[in-house]
């Protein structure tokens, strides 16, 4: 019994001290955020990696989450011909939840994993420690750039995702169901609202937010060796994911 | 100016002891040595210095202020007075050697790109780098990405130097330039310096004074002299490179 209620305990100081560490992180973030305070050459080099490498993929990711969207309502529309509705059920679903979901979890695991790899790599052979002993902060010199980049680049993503699912909606409809493009579009102009395109895009911003965080957070509390950087890549994909599903849930909950 | 006081620091991490209550006067403008075993605690004892560790017990005295009640941001003034190689080099992997030097200039000194890089080539070229300077780290060995960890540390014209392990990896030549440059720091510029080796014949030929230490304790301190002349089994057997003596590994 005292056995259990020792590693119960332990765990559960364990679990108070990781959220502690990543308040602080938070709280040292919010410090740096000043665009004077961070380092300028760092963050356009952020930029360009985060964002510029991962449009690949986002489009691919979009492409198939369009096409898949208007595949699996196409049954019920050819069903009850309702061929007007496609281009709305489509974009309603990709802008609002699909999309910004899909895109999160595809940048958590090629940008927020690779910057846990980065950043604990970087721990583990004392880089970290060289640039404190050097008198320039991590966090501001680091972490901040990445915050700002993927805070940034999650938003173009998304909207770029955006675009190139409805396209693929929209070239899959005319193509499997015969439903013509231009159909498509007037379904999605006549009833989607600009306020759906800003639900899904303002949800991105906090997932590009909570991935920043969560990948720094885990990339700079390695220890272990390479052991300990397999450790983090994998925290920080799963905190992603469980912070994005948790993100969306509230936004929904409070916005329905 | 330059005085640096460990005084009675204990460490230790999870249940091992790295230092036992070890106390060392570094006089300002010396070159100090420091020796002893792999996994004796040479290097968390000088990361208290800068603050990378704090001690659980005993207090480091730079100039006769307390450093080890510092908070992080508090500390930086000290860490540009008192630049530290570490035995890794820690070179930046995603920057050229040029730029690795260059950045605690971009960083401190308010001077444009160009002349931060021009002082930046300068250093390079105290440790023979200036040809590598648009090469990565990763291109080089320990020895050559050592020296130009050296280099980045001397950027700030720095008052204490905390060498680890300077001329490990080096060939003799570059290892007989690293150790002409600490003295040379002393002699010249007054520069106070700490270093943290293993080889012995650079610690006889450079050092002011020497402490060793053994099981987290200070086994002996004192000038080469004194430790040619020590009778301590444990000493001499460390510095003759013995196997055979009372000598025991490290805890933990």
């Amino acid at each position: 019994m005292m056995e259990w209620l020792k590693v119960v305990g332990q765990k559960s100081l364990a679990a108070i001290r990781e959220v502690g560490r990543l308040a602080e992180l938070l709280w040292r973030i919010l410090l740096n955020l000043a665009p004077w305070r961070f380092d300028g050459p760092e963050t356009w080099r952020a930029l360009y990696r985060v964002g510029v490498q991962s449009v690949g993929i986002v489009v691919i990711t979009a492409v198939l989450t369009g096409a898949i969207m208007v595949i699996q309502s196409g049954m019920y529309i050819q069903q009850y011909g309702a061929y007007g509705l496609l281009g709305w059920g489509a974009g309603y679903s990709v802008l609002r939840e699909v999309g910004p979901i899909m895109i999160g979890l595809m940048f958590s695991g090629r940008v927020g994993a690779n910057n846990a790899a980065e950043l604990g790599t970087m721990k583990v052979t004392e880089q970290i420690d060289g640039l404190r002993a050097l008198a320039i902060d991590p966090v501001a010199y680091l972490v901040v750039p990445r915050v700002v980049a993927m805070l940034v680049m999650m938003f173009l993503l998304v909207i770029i995702g955006n675009f190139t699912a409805l396209v693929g909606g929209a070239i899959t409809s005319q193509l499997i169901l015969g439903v013509d493009i231009e159909v498509f579009f007037w379904s999605l102009r006549t009833y989607l609202e600009m306020a759906d395109f800003w639900h899904g895009v303002g949800k991105s911003v906090g997932f590009g937010f909570a991935i920043a965080v969560i990948s720094c957070h885990f990339g700079l509390n390695v220890r272990g060796g390479a052991v300990g950087v397999g450790r983090a890549v994998n925290a920080s994909v799963v905190g992603s994911a469980i912070a994005i599903f948790m993100l969306d849930y509230l936004v929904s909950f409070v916005t329905i | 100016m330059g005085r640096i006081e460990f005084r009675d620091i204990y460490k230790s991490f999870g249940a091992n002891t790295v230092l036992r209550g070890v106390d060392l006067q570094v006089d300002a403008g010396s070159v100090h040595y420091i020796i002893g075993q792999s996994g004796a605690g040479k290097s968390v004892l000088v990361k208290h210095l800068i603050g990378l560790e704090r001690p659980d017990q005993g207090r480091v005295f730079v100039d006769g202020e307390d450093v080890t009640r510092l908070s992080e941001r508090e500390l930086y003034p000290l860490r540009k007075r008192c630049a530290m190689v570490f035995q890794h080099a820690t070179l930046f992997d995603s920057m050229s050697l040029l730029d690795n030097v260059a950045l605690p200039i971009r960083k401190h000194q308010k001077v444009d790109e160009e002349r931060a890089r021009e002082l930046a080539a300068r250093e390079l070229e105290r440790v023979d780098m200036e040809e590598y300077a648009d090469r990565y780290p990763a291109d080089f060995g320990d020895g050559m990405r050592k020296k130009v960890a050296i280099a980045r540390a001397l950027t700030l014209d720095p008052e204490f130097v905390i060498f680890d392990e300077p001329t490990t990896g080096l060939d003799p030549p570059s290892a007989d330039m690293v150790d002409e440059l600490i003295r040379d720091l002393s002699d010249d510029l007054g520069v106070t310096s700490i270093v943290i080796s293993h080889d012995l014949r650079s610690t006889f030929r450079v050092a002011d004074r020497i402490a060793m230490l053994y099981k987290g304790e200070l086994r002996l301190k004192g000038t080469p002299e004194t430790f040619r002349q020590t009778d301590d089994p444990v000493v001499r057997q460390f510095i003759e490179g013995s196997p055979d003596g009372p000598m025991e590994e490290p805890d933990g």
